[in-house]
């Protein structure tokens, strides 16, 4: 079918993309539709996008021979094809099997090419849709010839419209067509707005386009629609003189004329159901945005950052060539090239904060799955959940975002199982009934924060600090501070251990977070209160394509330090040192800093004696501050932070290396880890 | 040359029918993401055979078939469904509506292009 490995390599990407992008949305829908099951009526559109989607899966999968992705989605689409058939009710029990079959699909469609074995979930994950969808079919003739709808009409309904008309029909709706012409310029607004029109009050059923009798550039459209509306009503609703209303059985049972634009409605009839609310952002919107976004892979974004990174470091070499100039003599010469570096520097930083906001992306995204995980756990475990959101239009780096998902979902996972209570619990202690987890977001200066805090049982700092004893972390119970005990969940083998198991679970502990969010350069921060709840701060790094550095010299080496976590530097000399209890500390205002050595951390012997004079670069990750004891300060400058490969992956206190333009590469520095490190140490 | 719309919604599915069809030579492939698109083409663009799918976000493929034959200057024209594996119901409704073939997704490449040698000889 392709005529090469590349081509089909590009097509077999083009297709994950676009299943990932199906899988995100059809999640997306499912929590909806999940909303409004628990509330009653559902939008019959919103069921049937869902079932298109995985629908579109199948086929999708199927050309590609990913067998598994296509039994998947198969099943999914029957169970979903019985819902909106009307032959299955959705149910909660329905609603869990949707939400775990998805949940499934979403991990094999992103596993896939090197991925576990994921037959045996599979397999009985098509068991339970299988057991729920029910195979009998639609049975008995259809009723819609006796609405004496025309057959042309009738023979292009799919099953599924015919389904939605049946169901109008039952309702005690009338059926009405409406016939128009419209130009073929401009034939998609015109509908669009006459059936956004008559969504507020019914149903569209169909939209069924017929070649026009009148000059070929105009086409015709008969427009079957299902409303408790009169025809009067529905004519005001349409306000265009061009269009003709036919009306098929089940008329309006008052013979009297009721007043144009009130609702009549038959007494054998249900009470008017809710407005159709319509679908946020409909069909139409979806088929425009289309239009207007590209798909990228974020590989090429880090090429153009990488081009970008290198175009800096030009620019810094021509720079450094007008100040050479300058200095042998070309003035005039020099302050021109020192014009033009100045005016390429301004676009350079224009280009470079453009290809970074291509890479940025709403931490929404994130939120709604940890939504999903929200409703699916607290259903498991019958625990009543409010989930708040706050800042989901922050915005971070995707491969930031894409990194932290896991220690996320870990987080809301520990906060629903151990943090909430289940409702008796809680009105004993006197809480309400349901349980609030608040999911915030915001940026702080280079940095964004997210925060989940719940109002639940809160960590047991006593216990958790007699474990630290037993563990032989501490000596004595006394003079412990809360805050230190509390970072002691953090350590490995910690938490997942017997008796403060509530604080953790599954195996994976609050280390394996703490890591995975440590590669991200972010840092990660527990509160607790004792019976009232607990918040976990995660401090991110925005980006970390490209960045400022502060570059440091000590023992004859070259480090970089993240601007982002530099708070300030101070030129100090041995006297103004202080010792505690054997640890080098600095009296910075009112608080004592701790320091570290960076030789000392790394292990360096010095070649000669260090000078007098040194510096203390303070940083600080989230509310730690540390002082790093440097022999100079060489300069601050833009650089973009590669990674150091697996090799040297977790070498301790080092993030990554750069680049720095005249053939020098650099090592930066894992601000956040020396911080923890020399912490742990300490404490 | 001869010309071929493909009224898709999916842009994957689009390109695999495009691939598949363009190796044949000789054919330019006019790719439509919607049912609308595809009747705003059909005036503009003279095509010797339209494929279309069923489930499409504005117009279905059956009604996007019924237009086509219900207009003199389309009527003529070719006409393939190819959808996944939908209901018999649906199948034999656009067989009745006057779609020459249906095949069924995932289809093989070599029976469609098969197909399109034949109904564009």
């Amino acid at each position: 079918m392709t005529n090469s490995h590349d081509e089909s390599g590009r097509a077999v990407e083009d297709f994950l993309a676009e299943a990932e992008e199906i899988v995100e949305r059809l999640n997306t829908d499912l929590v909806t539709l999940s909303d409004c099951a628990d509330s009653g009526e559902c939008d019959p559109d919103l069921l049937n996008a869902i079932f298109r989607g995985s629908h579109s899966l199948k086929g999708l999968a199927g050309m590609f021979g990913f067998a598994d992705i296509q039994l998947l989605s198969h099943n999914l689409e029957n169970l979903l094809d019985s819902l909106r058939l009307g032959k299955v009710t959705l149910s909660p029990e329905v609603m869990t099997v949707l939400f775990d079959a998805m949940e499934l699909l979403s991990t094999v469609v992103r596993g896939l090419g090197g991925g576990e074995d994921c037959s045996a979930a599979i397999a009985e994950a098509v068991a339970r849709l299988n057991a729920c969808a029910s195979a009998e079919p639609a049975g008995g003739e259809s009723p819609l010839q006796k609405l004496g709808i025309p057959e042309r009409i009738l023979n292009s309904l799919t099953e599924y419209e015919e389904h939605r008309l049946l169901e109008n029909v039952r309702k005690g709706r009338t059926i009405y067509s409406l016939h128009a012409s419209f130009s073929l310029m401009s034939f998609d607004q015109d509908l669009g707005e006459i059936t956004e029109a008559l969504k507020g009050a019914g149903e569209v059923v169909s939209t069924l386009p017929s070649a026009s009798a009148t000059p070929e550039s105009m086409i015709d459209f008969e427009i079957l629609y299902g409303t408790e509306l009169d025809r009067d009503a529905v004519a005001a609703l349409v306000d265009r003189e061009n269009v003709d209303i036919a009306t098929f059985g089940a008329a309006p049972a008052p013979a009297t004329p009721s007043p144009a634009a009130a609702v009549s409605i038959s007494p054998a009839s249900p009470p008017p159901a809710p407005a159709v609310v319509p679908a946020p952002g409909g069909e139409e919107m979806t088929a425009k945005s289309m239009s207007r976004t590209v798909r990228v892979d974020i590989g090429k974004l880090d090429e153009l950052m990488n081009i970008v990174g290198e175009l800096v470091l030009s620019h810094s070499t021509i720079s450094a060539l007008g100040t050479r100039m300058r200095l042998e003599g070309f003035s005039s010469l020099a302050i021109e090239l020192g014009k033009a570096a100045k005016g390429l520097e301004r676009k350079l930083t224009e280009l470079q904060k453009g290809v970074m906001e291509i890479r940025m992306i709403p931490v929404g995204q994130l939120f709604e799955k940890l939504t999903r995980i929200v409703r699916k756990v607290s259903r498991e475990q019958g625990k009543k959940i409010d989930l708040k959101l706050f800042g989901a239009d922050t915005e971070l780096d995707k491969l930031i975002i894409e990194d932290i998902s896991d220690p996320m979902v870990h987080i809301i996972r520990n906060a629903i199982d151990h943090g909430l209570e289940p409702p008796d619990e809680r009105v004993a202690a006197g809480k309400p009934e349901r349980g609030t987890i608040r999911l915030s977001s915001y940026q702080k200066g280079n940095h964004v924060v997210i925060e989940v805090a719940e109002d639940g049982r809160g960590i047991n700092i006593e216990k958790v600090k007699r474990k630290a004893l037993e563990k032989g972390l501490i000596k004595t119970l006394e003079g412990v501070a809360d805050r230190d005990a509390l970072d002691f969940i953090f350590l490995p083998g910690f938490s997942t251990t017997d008796k403060v198991s509530e604080l953790s679970g599954r195996g994976v502990g609050m280390d394996v977070v703490k890591n995975n969010i440590a590669a991200v350069s972010g840092m990660v921060d527990i509160e607790s209160e004792f019976g009232r709840g607990t918040r976990v701060i995660i401090t991110l790094p925005i980006t970390l394509a490209i960045i400022k550095a502060l570059l440091v010299t000590t023992a004859g080496r070259s480090y970089a330090i993240p601007i982002t976590s530099v708070l300030e530097t101070i030129i100090a000399s041995d006297a103004d040192i202080d010792t505690v209890e054997r640890k080098e500390v600095y009296q910075l205002r009112q608080t004592t800093l701790p320091l570290v050595r960076l030789e000392r951390f790394f292990g360096i012997a010095r070649q000669a004696p260090p000078s007098g004079e040194f510096y203390i670069v303070v940083v600080g990750v989230a509310e730690k501050r540390l002082g790093i004891i440097v022999d100079d300060l060489t300069g601050q400058q833009d650089i973009v932070i590669k990674s150091l490969g697996d090799m040297f992956k977790g070498y301790r206190g080092i993030s990554g290396a750069a680049d720095l333009g005249d053939q020098r590469t650099i090592l930066v520095l894992d601000v956040g880890g020396i911080i923890g490190e020399a912490f742990r140490s300490g404490g | 040359m001869k010309k071929i719309l493909i009224a898709e919604d999916s842009s994957t599915m689009r390109s695999l029918l495009a691939t598949t069809i363009e190796s044949l030579g000789g054919y330019q492939i006019v790719e439509a993401a919607s049912g609308f698109e595809a009747l705003r083409l059909l005036p503009r663009e003279p095509v010797d055979l339209i494929i279309t799918d069923i489930n499409m976000p504005d117009i279905n493929g059956l009604e996007l078939v019924s237009f086509v034959r219900s207009s003199d200057n389309y009527r003529h024209i070719p006409l393939f469904i190819i959808s996944t594996e939908g209901s018999e119901r649906d199948r034999e409704k656009g067989l009745t509506l006057g779609a020459n073939e249906y095949l069924v997704k995932p289809f093989d490449p070599a029976r469609l292009q098969e197909l399109i040698v034949k109904y564009t000889a």
